[in-house]
């Protein structure tokens, strides 16, 4: 059975799950996994679902163009394959690098590629930038899976290096430690 | 996924409030090194110590790295050698001291503890032989590390051994005039001694305790400091509220220690086995428990108010510890050293802290007169006399307290004192009548132990 993803994008507003999830309801799709986020006032959402047997993506893409085209709302519907299960991984760890300063252009595109150059997974981003003179206002934090192939140490010497060159702090700790603080 | 807060204050906590582990410190077992042959006994010891210790430090360091927290200290405790080296001569004890000294250095770590005696009940050969070789042990090593247990709520005072105490501890300082008597800070005596702290000078390995164990000792007097701060600044707080946040603070606090005495321990292949929720204070600005007074809205630890902010402060460091970790030991309170706490040795030096309130507060803090200077012309029962209320304070009231007076030659209250590193510095406080020679030490034989130890 194929499955289908359907991304939902517009600003948000009260009534959006609500509407695309009546209407995966009304087509008998079956609601596998939802999950969404809202940065600053847009939404975005994923909507994974298992469509009955007839029902293809370009039929389920065209009744959600019908329905909400009015809506202020981009919806896009893609086929998973057969398998939309996450694939098989070897065992990782994950640690939280946090950089905290002065911001300049090209600072996510600086520290990812470093990242992506060790072959190390970014699997959550997040950074604000409001400038000003508040350390804490500029800072981006990385959650980074690193597998045991990965040359860790080299890699955060590499991070360390890059933040040093642009004058940013950089704190890298395994994810265990905020969980310990944090999580009871 | 953490929450941008969650994320900020817990770098906050390393960055600028100062939360370290203070203390990863290895208890090796030393009762499988027993001999009569003194050249026998010291190989095996080393052996032994290092065979287990050879990689501490670089492990510590390593797992430290992978958390963003630095262990400060990483340190060894072993059985007493007073009991492990029971047949041997007072020499003989000092050329023990030698080698401990020098295996120390070997494996990378600052001090050894557990060139100990435990003696509430009486004191046999080695004991004996270990007390008597205290000062040149201490006076000629760097690294060792001694105590000595005089009293236990079970046992009562021993106050031959006070007595002999007082005598160890002037000529070990005595011994290292020109280094302001620092034998004398590297030597506690005891009520009531944990067998599983992590903390120098008074560290050893317990007699029922495993082969080999990793103790933790937590910091982060400057993380409660800056928690009580930040909750104060625009609002109004009762003291309640205000022990709520330090108990969530220490818990915190005690679950870094945790995580990392834990997998430490994994990493070398030995059992964990106790965090000591003690908060312990460094000579910096910041990681300090005076301060902590201070953001309690008193002038200086001190002043009249400082036993009931003690008291709140560490208990509720004990209720938020005792529930973050699974095994809780050692002192587990807060230290007020007063050379090793830049702001405790201010108070000191501007006369709002003097040694008598010190000895109340000892009634409701974790350990008792810690890293004091005092007179060096103190008569021996003057000391002996301060030695044996403290340990007084101990046994009436079922806790640990403990004294570390450094009695520095030469020098008289207010003259300055200077010990180094996390030893630090501070001013000869004033001892009122230290010049008192009566006989009430003199008498000797044993305190009898409080009714209330007879609760079988």
């Amino acid at each position: 059975m194929n499955k289908l993803i359907i991304t939902v994008l517009g600003k948000d507003r009260p009534g959006i799950i609500s509407k695309v999830s009546a209407i995966l309801y009304e087509n008998n799709c079956n609601l596998e996994n939802v999950n969404q986020m809202i940065l600053q006032n847009q939404f975005a959402g994923f909507f994974f679902v298992e469509p009955p047997s007839g029902v293809t993506r370009n039929q389920l893409q065209k009744i959600f163009l019908e329905r909400t085209g009015d809506s202020g709302l981009t919806i896009h519907v893609s086929s998973l394959g057969t398998n939309g299960s996450p694939e098989e991984e070897s065992p990782t760890e994950i640690f939280l690098i946090t950089t905290i300063g002065p911001d300049q252009k090209g600072l996510v595109a600086r520290f990812s590629s470093i990242i992506a150059s060790f072959n190390a997974n970014i699997i959550n981003l997040k950074a604000v930038f409001k400038g000003g003179s508040d350390p804490n206002a500029n800072v981006m934090s990385y959650q980074v899976a690193i597998s045991s192939d990965v040359d860790a140490s080299a890699m955060f010497k590499a991070l360390k290096e890059k933040a040093c060159e642009l004058n940013l702090d950089i704190r890298i700790q395994h994810k265990n430690i905020f969980d310990a603080i944090n999580k009871i | 996924m953490f929450d941008d807060y969650e994320i900020m204050s817990t770098i906050e906590m390393v960055k600028n409030e100062n939360l370290d582990v203070r203390a990863v410190t290895m208890g090796i077992n030393l009762f499988d090194c027993v001999s009569h042959d003194l050249s026998v006994f010291k190989e095996k010891i080393r052996n032994k110590i290092i065979s287990h210790a050879a990689d501490l430090v670089q492990v510590c360091d390593t797992v430290g790295e992978k958390y963003g927290i630095t262990v400060v200290n990483k340190r060894i405790s072993i059985s007493p050698i007073a009991l492990v080296g029971a047949p041997f001569s007072s020499d003989q004890m000092v050329e023990i001291a030698h080698e401990l000294n020098d295996i120390a250095k070997q494996v990378n770590i600052d001090f050894i503890g557990g060139f100990s005696a435990l003696v509430e009940k009486g004191m046999a050969n080695g004991d004996k032989s270990l007390i008597a070789a205290l000062p040149r042990a201490l006076a000629e090593t760097q690294r060792v590390c001694a105590s000595v247990n005089v009293a236990t709520t079970k046992a009562g005072i021993n106050m031959d051994a006070v007595l002999l105490m007082a005598r160890a501890i002037k000529e070990a300082a005595a011994l290292t005039a020109e280094d302001d008597g620092i034998a004398s800070a590297k030597l506690c005596v005891f009520a009531n001694i944990p067998e599983d702290m992590p903390f120098m000078a008074g560290a050893y390995l317990g007699v029922g305790v495993a082969d080999a164990v990793i103790n933790v000792g937590v910091s982060g007097p400057g993380v409660i400091k800056q928690a009580i701060q930040r909750n104060l600044k625009d609002k109004h707080l009762s003291l309640g509220q205000i022990a709520e946040i330090i108990k969530r603070t220490a818990c915190k606090v005690t679950r870094v220690g945790e995580l990392i005495g834990r997998e430490v321990a994994q990493n070398l292949g030995i059992k964990f086995g106790v965090v000591d929720l003690s908060l312990a204070p460094t000579s910096t600005v910041g990681d300090s428990i005076g301060e902590i007074f201070q953001a309690l809205g008193l002038t200086h630890i001190g002043v009249p108010g400082s036993t009931a902010a003690l008291a709140m402060l560490n208990d509720a460091v004990k209720k938020g510890g005792a529930f973050a970790s699974s095994h809780v030991g050692g002192l587990s309170g807060a230290f007020i050293p007063v050379s090793e706490d830049l702001n405790i040795a201010e108070a000191a030096h501007k006369g709002y802290l003097t040694i008598e309130k010190l000895e109340a507060m000892t009634c409701v803090c974790s350990v008792g007169l810690d890293m004091v200077p005092i007179p060096g012309d103190i008569t021996e029962e003057c000391l002996a006399g301060i030695i044996a209320d403290e340990m007084a304070i101990g046994m009436i009231n079922a806790k640990t307290t403990a004294t570390r007076l450094i009695p520095v030659p030469g020098k008289k209250a207010g003259d300055k004192v200077y010990f180094g590193g996390l030893l630090g510095e501070a001013r000869v406080m004033a001892v009122p009548h230290s010049d008192l020679k009566d006989p009430f030490v003199t008498f000797g034989g044993r305190i009898p132990a409080p009714i209330h130890s007879l609760k079988n």
